[in-house]
């Protein structure tokens, strides 16, 4: 092959990857510049960290997101391997109806059901805080859990656990030493990428947290909103290395073992051939 | 399942044929339990909030007591298009239309390129676009916030090379709420198009301009046609989310550019008019269910017609 100059999709194509990297490079070097201005730097500091570190609010927030996501993952998970294996025993026309309320979780708006869910639930005199947040985030993490839960069961053969129920196990025996072991890739991925989920989410966690309950994603917001100081860039950073660990865990998990989240790790295109 | 054990304890003693019919009568019927979580969480989190939305946007509000009457009126709907609301609601369609729009622009050589990069090449920029796309959503567009500031590295770049004087006026306007649109959605974009790219035989590639077509011929009668799946998936991942985006012109429109999302959260949240704000949530749903179907019934015929 002849050499070319570079071309000019090349060159756009750098770019667009310098456009994608600068905000997040943008956070990551105010997080330690000097100048509390964010004008000009003026050298490398850690003091934003420990600010942020010691920080009450930081902490209390920190304690909050942790329970959310705690609470909304193990909910979810539970929600979608049973949901999962329903689903594979279930006729056609049910199927359909149950994909259906899978979807609709996914694509509605979060915005229009977390303000129904407000209403419900200030209706139905429920305090909103901590509990209430994890409502609302198991509504679309069970969803996506779900889709990749059965995406996984899709794949794998009955023969295996037909085989246990003839030797003599029971369904639940089955369960757990046949399928569950094959479905664990799966479970493990769909709750890392649900975990960011719940800590990235800011619509649910602010309308329905209300004055008991803010979780880091909201603190960030409220930070914004206030008056932008150096210690937003440390939580920011703070937060984007967190989700970036949990997301790229769920891609190595996913290249390594089949679990059918491909399609929201945008590894679609490779898991479909 | 602890159902299906207490019955296996319970007949134990049986004759072995009909403990089988019973056992499988009973596990069918413990299998629907197993729907029971999904379904329940669903209809009480998820259903029951939009229908109470839907009685609600029928209703009317008593001005001094604030409790909602149900009723049948259509006055809420109809107030919509009369209020100062109308505004951002238009704004909504426009900038996510310009958005999709721009991805699509944007994305397509970077697609384009990524599938015609080598093996491995290819395996480093895929995961480029992904890694932004892995990364805290709040935080990146807070990101774009420090980019497009007054005095921001934009800004410093642009001064430096004399594009700009005075102050770069994007936070808080329209054009900076699009930048935001168009940086987090594009990866949504780029992924589809690779993949319909990338299933395009390099044969048809070499063919086409050996059999004399110019490369803008080659690329609107080979190309375009074959990545269309790609463009249709790409758009609906961005038209849809981005139409009723809440956190996007909170942080870069500072309250000024408002959207859908943001203007119906304020009838609740902040103004307390639940029916108006239960109308312009069924609306937004509405408008982008049809968005949906458009979009993906043109997909569906699309695909069709390469196949």
């Amino acid at each position: 092959m002849r050499l070319r100059p570079p071309r000019l999709r090349s060159i756009f194509t750098s770019f667009v990857m310098v456009f994608l990297y600068a905000p997040i490079v943008t956070v990551i070097v105010y997080s330690v510049n000097k100048d509390p201005l964010l004008i000009h730097w003026e050298g490398f500091t850690t003091r934003w960290y420990k600010q942020a570190f010691n920080d009450p609010t930081v902490r209390q927030d920190v304690v909050t997101t942790l329970k959310v996501a705690a609470l909304s993952t193990a909910i979810s998970l539970t929600i979608a391997v049973t949901a999962a294996l329903w689903a594979r025993r279930a006729s056609h026309r049910w199927r359909r109806a149950f994909d259906g309320l899978t979807y609709s979780r996914i694509v509605l708006p979060e915005v229009v059901f977390a303000l129904g869910l407000l209403v419900l639930l200030g209706k139905l005199h429920v305090p909103f805080g901590v509990g209430a947040i994890v409502l609302g985030h198991v509504v679309f993490n069970s969803a996506y859990a779900t889709v990749i839960i059965q995406a996984r069961l899709a794949t794998l053969n009955e023969t295996l656990e037909e085989a246990a129920a003839d030797l003599g196990a029971s369904r639940w025996r089955a369960f757990r030493r046949v399928t569950m072991p094959l479905l664990l890739p799966a479970v493990i991925v769909a709750g890392l990428l649900i975990v960011s989920f719940s800590f990235d989410d800011v619509i649910v966690s602010q309308f329905l947290g209300g004055n008991n309950a803010q979780p880091v994603s909201v603190l960030i917001l409220g930070m914004i909103h206030l008056h932008v100081t150096p210690e937003v860039n440390a939580i920011g950073s703070g937060l984007m290395l967190i989700t970036l660990l949990t997301f790229s865990t769920a891609g190595l998990i996913t290249v390594l073992w089949p679990t059918g989240a491909g399609q929201f790790l945008g590894l679609g295109g490779r898991a479909a051939e | 399942m602890t159902a299906d054990v207490g019955n296996g304890s319970a007949v134990s003693a049986r004759a072995d044929s009909p403990r089988r019919g019973l056992r499988a009568r009973l596990g069918r019927a413990a299998h629907h339990l197993l729907a029971l979580p999904s379904v329940g969480w669903t209809v009480l989190f998820f259903l029951a909030p939009l229908a109470i939305l839907l009685l609600y946007s029928f209703g009317t509000q008593n001005l001094l007591t604030f409790q909602v009457q149900f009723g049948w009126t259509l006055s809420n709907y109809t107030g919509i298009f009369q209020s100062l609301y109308i505004k951002p609601i238009l704004r909504s369609f426009e900038l996510s239309l310009f958005a999709t729009l721009a991805c699509l622009v944007i994305g397509f050589p970077v697609a384009y390129t990524i599938a015609r990069a080598r093996r491995r090449s290819q395996a480093i920029l895929l995961l480029m676009v992904m890694i932004p796309f892995w990364t805290s959503f709040v935080v990146r567009t807070y990101g774009i916030y420090n980019l497009v500031s007054y005095n921001g590295p934009l800004y410093q770049l642009l001064h430096a090379l004399g594009l700009v004087h005075g102050y770069l006026h994007v936070l808080f306007t329209p054009i900076g709420v699009g930048i935001g649109i168009v940086y987090t959605y594009l990866p949504l974009m780029i992924l589809p198009l690779f993949v319909s790219l990338e299933r395009i035989d390099p044969a048809l590639l070499e063919a086409a301009p050996d059999l004399g077509a110019t490369p803008t011929r080659t690329f609107r009668r080979v190309i375009l046609p074959l990545a269309v799946p790609g463009i249709f998936a790409g758009c609906i991942l961005v038209a849809i989310p981005a139409t009723g985006e809440y956190v996007i012109p909170v942080i870069l429109g500072g309250g000024k550019t408002l959207m859908f999302g943001n203007v119906v959260s304020d009838q609740f949240l902040n103004l307390g008019d639940y029916p108006f704000g239960a109308a312009m949530s069924v609306a937004l749903t509405f408008a982008l269910l049809i968005v949906l179907m458009v979009l993906r019934s043109r997909s569906y015929k699309a695909e069709q017609r390469i196949t």
